[in-house]
C-alpha cells in the first residue's frame, strides 16, 4: 500500500513541476473549479445545478472563452459531506490548480470548504448554498464567499412578509427540516412573522428522511393555522402537501425555495393545487436576461430550465465575467473584481437584477411567489 | 524485533514525506489515513483480538470530536486539554456501553452497538442546545500547528503511538487473555479468567483511542457535524478491519489506507465506489474471512 | 385537553405504520428463527419491492393485484438469490460473518439501486391511494387501510401454512432442532431457500404497498431495517406472534411519541426500547430464553 501511494505522489510531483511551465504558453485553459453533491441525498439538486454550471461555461467558450483562452471545469463531488468537501477543495486548488470555485450546495460543506479556500486565496461563489451563516463568516468588506442571490435570512424575511401580506395569513405554523437550511429559515420566520403582524401558532421539526407526516400534521391541524410554512427539501415537501390533504386539512401551504420544481408538483399530485413557493426564477420570468437564458436553454437542452439550472448558470457566469475583467488570472484578483462588480445581469430575480454584492458577499433582490394552478406554477407579480 | 523493521522504516519514511513538497492535498489525505488507522487498529482490539462485535466505533469517534468542540466552545480549551478530555469521555462511554452490552451474545451485541450508534447520531442531530444540531460546532486549529504541514506530524505521531500501544498490548499477557476469550470463551471462564473484565478492557481501550482520533479530526476539519459519525462510518471502519485482517494489527492499518485512499483515486467513479465497497465486503468475508493480511500471514506459514 | 381528542388519529397512524413493520419483521424473524442468520440487507428487499411495484404499475401499467403478484414473484426470487450467492457460501463457520456480509450486501444494493433508478424518489400511483376513508374523526386513505388488511391476511396465511402444511412443519422443525430435523429427513437446503423466499416476498409486498404512502428511494430500506430489528428483538427472535405484537406496538408508540412529545424523537424511541429490552429481558416478549455469554 505504501508503494502505491509513493508512486501516485511522484506523479503528482512531476505534474506539479510541469504544469506551471505549460501555463506560460497562451491558449491554455483557464481553470475553474466546481464542487457539488453529485451522489447521496442532495444528488438531485447537485446534478441539476451542475447542468446550469456547465451550460454557462459552454456558452462562454462558444464566445471565445476568457481573453481568448478556453475555460476548463474541474468537477469534484463533495457528497454533501464536510470532510469530503474539505478534501475536495484542497484537491481542486492543489492538484487541479483552479483559480476560483463555484460551489457548493450544502451550507455546512460550503462553510468548511470556503475557509480552506480563503487560506489559499481562492474565492468561492455559492452554487445553491443558502444559509446566511456562511456569508456571515466573511469579514465584512472582504468576502471570499459570494452568493449571487439572497441568503436564508433575507429569503425567510421576504417569505414572512408574503405570507402575512399577500396570502393574508395571520396564524402561521412552521414545519421545518432539522438541518441548517430548515433551522435558519425557521428562526427567521419566528422573528419576522410577528414583525409583519402575524402570529406563530406552531413550530414542529422533522428529520430530513422522514416521509410520514400524519401525526405531526394532525397536531398542527389542531392549532388551526391560516397557513403552514414548510422549510425543507422537495421529497419531504411533496409528502407534507399530499398528506395534509389526506388528513383533512385545507390550509394554505407555502414552501421554501428548494421546493420550486416540477418534480414536486408531480410527486404531490393534485394536492399541490394552490401550493405557494418562494421563487427566484421561473421560465416565464419578466427578467429579460432570464428570458434570454430560458430561450437558449430550451434550444440546447430541449427541456425547460428550473431554479437549479438558473442557480448554477448564474453562479458560473458571474465567476466567468469576473475572471474576464480581472487584471490578473489568479484568485486574489478575481476576488477583488467580484467585490466591486456591479453590472453583471443575473437570470434570477426580477428584471434588472445585477450582481451587486453587499459587504458580506450576498446579492439582494425581490423574491417572487409562485402559486400552483392547474398543475403549473404561476408567478404572482412582483411588487 | 526483526518483525518491526518494516514498520519502523515506513514510519521514518512517512515522517520525511512532507519534505517532498507534495502539497496540501496529499498531506490532507495522509492525515485522514492516520486518523482512520487509529480507528481501525483500536476496533481490531475489540473485534480481532477479544473476538467481540462493535458497530458503534463511529459513535465513539464522534463523542471524542464533540467533546473537543464543546470543551473549546464553553471552556476555551485548546488541543492539549481536549485530547485527554476526549479520551476520558469516550472511555467512560465505552464503559457505559460495555458493562450492560457485553453480557450478550454475537448478534445481540452487534444490534445493541448499532442501536447505541444510532442513538448517539440522533442525539447529535437533535440535542441542538448542546451540539448545535446539524449546524455543528466550529473548532479552532491547534495553536502553533495551524498549517497542514505541521498538523501532519501531530497526526502521524498519534497514529504511531496508537499502533505501538496496540502492538504492545496484543503481545502482552492481556493480548493472550483476549485470544483465549476469542477462541473459546466458555473454556476461558472455566480456567478462571475474568472474561467480562477482559472484554470490557478491550471495549474501553478501543473507545479511548477512537476518542483521541475524534479530537484529532475535530481540529483538522475545523468543525464537527453529525453526518461524519454515522452507521455507515462505523461500517466502513468494520470493513477496514475485516478486509485488512482481523487480529493482525497491520491488516487494519492496510485496510485503513486502502479504504481512505481508494475514494480519492477512484474520484470520478464515486457512485460506483460504494457498490465496490459492498461487493468487496461480501467477497472478502466469503473468500478470505481472515482478511488480506491474515491470508498473507497464513501463506507465510505463521 | 384538546390533544386527547387526537388520540384516535394517532392510534390509527400507529396501526398503519405498525402493519408495515409487521410484514417486514416477520420475514426477518423467520430467517433468524429457522436459519439463525441475521440479515442486515433485509431492508433492501423492502426497497426493491417498492421499485418493483412502481415499475410494474407505472411502466407496464398493471393494476394493483397483478402488480403485487409481480412483486411477490420478483422478491421471492431475489431472496432465493441472496441465500444462494451470499449466505450459503458462508456456511456455519462464524455467525458474525453473516452480519458483515449482509452489511456489505445492504451497501451494495442501496448504491446499486441508486445507479439504476436514480436519486429521484418515486411513488406508486394506485386508485386506492386517493380514496379518502373517514371513520369518525380519523382520516385515512384507502391505501393505508389496504396495508393493514394485507398484513393481517399475509400473517394469517403464513400461520396456517406453518401449522398445517408439510413445508410449514419442516420449517418449524428446523427452528426447534436443526439436527433432529435433518435426521428426520428435512432437506436443509430447501428450507433455507423457502425461508428466504418468504422473507423476501413479504418485505417486498410491504415496500410496494408503502411506496404509495411514503415514496421509494434507494435509502428507503435503511431506517426501516433498524425498526424491523427493533420489532424482532422486542417481540422475541424467532417468534411470529411476538413480531406481530411488537410491530403494531412500536408503530403505535412511535405515533404517540410523535404526537404528544415531539416529532424528532420518533426514531429514537425504538432504539431506547431495544436497549432496555436487551438488558432486562433479552429474549423479548414472546421469545424463548437464550443463553447469555
Amino acid at each position: 500500500m505504501n508503494g502505491f501511494l509513493v508512486r501516485r505522489a511522484v506523479v503528482a510531483l512531476l505534474a506539479a513541476a510541469v504544469v506551471p511551465f505549460a501555463a506560460a504558453q497562451s491558449g491554455d485553459p483557464v481553470r475553474l473549479g466546481v464542487m457539488l453533491p453529485l451522489t447521496g441525498g442532495a444528488a438531485l439538486a447537485g446534478t441539476s445545478l451542475l447542468e446550469g454550471v456547465k451550460f454557462a461555461a459552454d456558452e462562454a467558450n462558444a464566445k471565445g472563452g476568457i481573453k481568448g483562452r478556453p475555460i476548463q471545469l474541474f468537477i469534484e463531488n463533495d457528497e454533501a459531506s464536510t470532510t469530503k468537501g474539505v478534501t475536495a477543495v484542497r484537491k481542486l486548488i492543489e492538484s487541479d490548480k483552479v483559480i476560483a470555485i463555484s460551489g457548493t450546495y450544502a451550507s455546512a460543506v460550503a462553510l468548511a470548504a470556503f475557509k480552506v479556500a480563503r487560506e489559499y486565496k481562492v474565492p468561492m461563489i455559492s452554487a445553491g448554498s443558502t444559509s446566511s451563516n456562511v456569508t456571515d463568516a466573511n469579514t465584512p468588506g472582504d468576502p471570499w464567499f459570494f452568493r449571487a442571490f439572497p441568503g436564508s435570512d433575507e429569503q425567510g424575511a421576504q417569505s414572512a412578509r408574503d405570507i402575512v401580506k399577500k396570502l393574508n395569513a395571520k396564524k402561521v405554523a412552521v414545519l421545518y427540516e432539522n438541518s441548517i437550511y430548515g433551522s435558519s429559515l425557521m428562526e427567521q420566520m419566528k422573528k419576522m412573522i410577528p414583525q409583519y403582524g402575524g402570529e406563530i401558532v406552531s413550530v414542529e421539526s422533522y428529520n430530513g428522511d422522514e416521509r410520514d407526516f400524519y401525526s405531526v400534521l394532525t397536531k398542527v391541524r389542531a392549532k388551526q393555522p391560516d397557513a403552514i410554512y414548510i422549510a425543507g427539501l422537495m421529497d419531504a415537501g411533496a409528502q407534507i402537501i399530499k398528506q395534509s390533504r389526506e388528513v383533512g386539512m385545507k390550509t394554505a401551504l407555502i414552501g421554501s425555495g428548494s421546493m420550486m420544481s416540477d418534480k414536486l408538483v408531480e410527486l404531490a399530485g393534485p394536492a399541490s393545487e394552490g401550493f405557494a413557493v418562494s421563487s427566484m426564477f421561473e421560465p416565464a420570468t419578466p427578467n429579460k436576461f432570464g428570458q434570454a437564458f430560458t430561450q437558449a436553454w430550451r434550444q440546447k437542452m430541449k427541456k425547460e430550465p428550473d431554479l437549479y439550472s438558473a442557480l448554477g448558470y448564474d453562479s458560473m457566469h458571474v465567476l466567468i465575467e469576473a475572471a474576464r475583467r480581472a487584471p490578473k488570472l489568479d484568485g486574489a484578483s478575481i476576488q477583488a473584481t467580484l467585490k466591486t462588480m456591479k453590472d453583471v445581469p443575473l437570470a434570477e430575480g426580477p428584471d434588472g437584477t445585477f450582481s451587486t454584492f453587499d459587504e458580506k458577499g450576498s446579492v439582494s433582490f425581490k423574491i417572487g411567489l409562485a402559486v400552483v394552478r392547474n398543475g403549473k406554477r404561476q408567478w404572482l407579480p412582483f411588487d | 524485533m526483526g518483525k518491526l523493521l518494516v514498520p519502523l522504516v515506513a514510519a521514518v519514511g512517512l515522517a520525511l514525506l512532507p519534505m517532498l513538497g507534495l502539497g496540501g492535498y496529499v498531506l490532507n489525505v495522509m492525515v485522514m489515513i492516520f486518523i482512520f488507522t487509529m480507528l481501525a487498529v483500536s476496533l481490531d482490539l475489540v473485534m480481532g483480538w477479544a473476538g467481540q462485535f462493535s458497530f458503534a466505533h463511529a459513535a465513539f469517534f464522534g463523542i471524542g470530536a464533540y467533546t473537543a468542540a464543546i470543551a473549546q466552545r464553553d471552556f476555551n480549551t485548546g488541543f492539549w486539554l481536549n485530547l485527554p478530555a476526549g479520551i476520558v469521555t469516550t472511555g467512560l462511554s465505552g464503559l457505559l456501553l460495555g458493562l450492560p452490552a457485553l453480557r450478550l451474545r454475537g448478534h445481540f451485541l452487534a444490534i445493541v452497538t448499532i442501536a447505541f450508534q444510532t442513538i448517539v447520531y440522533l442525539a447529535l442531530t437533535q440535542w441542538k442546545s448542546v451540539t448545535g444540531g446539524q449546524f455543528g460546532i466550529e473548532v479552532r486549529p491547534v495553536e502553533g500547528l495551524a498549517t497542514i504541514g505541521s498538523f501532519y506530524y501531530l497526526a502521524l505521531a498519534l497514529s504511531v503511538i496508537t499502533v505501538a500501544i496496540g502492538w504492545a498490548l496484543t503481545h502482552s499477557r492481556l493480548g493472550r487473555a483476549w485470544q483465549a476469550v476469542r477462541d473459546d470463551e466458555v473454556l476461558a471462564r472455566a480456567i478462571g479468567l475474568n472474561t467480562t473484565a477482559f472484554k470490557l478492557a478491550a471495549f474501553v481501550l478501543a473507545a479511548g483511542f477512537a476518542g483521541a482520533a475524534g479530537v484529532l479530526v475535530a481540529h483538522h476539519v475545523r468543525g464537527v457535524t453529525p453526518d461524519d459519525f454515522t452507521v455507515l462510518t462505523s461500517a466502513t471502519i468494520v470493513a477496514m478491519v475485516v478486509v485488512g485482517g482481523r487480529g493482525t494489527i497491520w491488516g487494519p492499518v492496510a485496510g485503513a489506507v486502502v479504504f481512505t485512499a481508494l475514494p480519492e483515486v477512484l474520484g470520478f467513479a464515486a457512485s460506483y465506489r460504494l457498490v465496490i465497497y459492498g461487493f468487496l465486503m461480501i467477497l472478502m468475508i466469503i473468500v478470505m474471512p481472515e482478511g488480506v493480511f491474515g491470508a498473507w500471514l497464513q501463506r507465510r506459514g505463521k | 385537553m384538546e390533544l386527547l381528542s387526537l388520540f384516535p388519529q394517532f392510534l390509527a397512524n400507529g396501526v398503519v405504520n405498525g402493519a408495515s413493520y409487521v410484514l417486514v419483521a416477520v420475514g426477518l424473524t423467520l430467517v433468524f428463527g429457522i436459519l439463525n442468520i441475521v440479515n442486515f440487507a433485509h431492508g433492501e428487499f423492502y426497497m426493491l419491492g417498492g421499485y418493483a411495484g412502481v415499475t410494474a404499475s407505472t411502466l407496464l401499467g398493471f393494476p394493483l393485484v397483478p402488480t403485487l403478484i409481480v412483486v411477490v414473484l420478483c422478491l421471492a426470487a431475489f431472496g432465493m438469490l441472496a441465500e444462494r450467492v451470499v449466505f450459503r457460501p458462508l456456511g456455519i463457520r462464524d455467525p458474525s460473518n453473516a452480519i458483515i456480509a449482509s452489511f456489505g450486501l445492504s451497501v451494495l444494493l442501496q448504491n446499486g439501486a441508486l445507479l439504476v433508478f436514480g436519486a429521484q424518489p418515486k411513488t406508486l400511483r394506485t386508485d386506492l391511494a386517493n380514496v379518502p376513508v373517514q371513520i369518525g374523526s380519523v382520516f385515512l386513505t384507502g391505501q393505508r387501510v389496504l396495508i393493514v388488511v394485507v398484513a393481517m391476511g399475509v400473517v394469517t396465511a403464513l400461520f396456517l401454512v406453518l401449522r398445517y402444511t408439510w413445508t410449514g412443519r419442516a420449517l418449524r422443525a428446523m427452528a426447534q432442532h436443526p439436527v433432529v430435523a435433518q435426521i428426520s429427513g428435512v432437506n436443509v437446503r430447501k428450507v433455507a431457500v423457502i425461508t428466504f423466499a418468504i422473507a423476501g416476498a413479504m418485505s417486498g409486498v410491504a415496500g410496494a404497498l408503502m411506496s404509495s404512502v411514503l415514496l421509494v428511494q434507494p435509502t428507503s430500506g435503511g431506517m426501516l431495517v433498524m425498526k424491523a430489528f427493533t420489532v424482532v428483538i422486542l417481540g422475541g427472535m424467532g417468534s411470529i406472534a411476538g413480531a406481530v405484537l411488537a410491530g403494531v406496538g412500536l408503530g403505535v408508540i412511535e405515533a404517540m411519541v410523535s404526537g404528544y412529545v415531539g416529532n424528532e424523537l420518533r426514531d429514537m424511541i425504538g432504539f431506547f426500547l431495544v436497549i432496555a429490552m436487551l438488558l432486562l429481558r433479552p429474549q423479548g416478549l414472546l421469545g424463548q430464553s437464550t443463553e447469555r455469554s
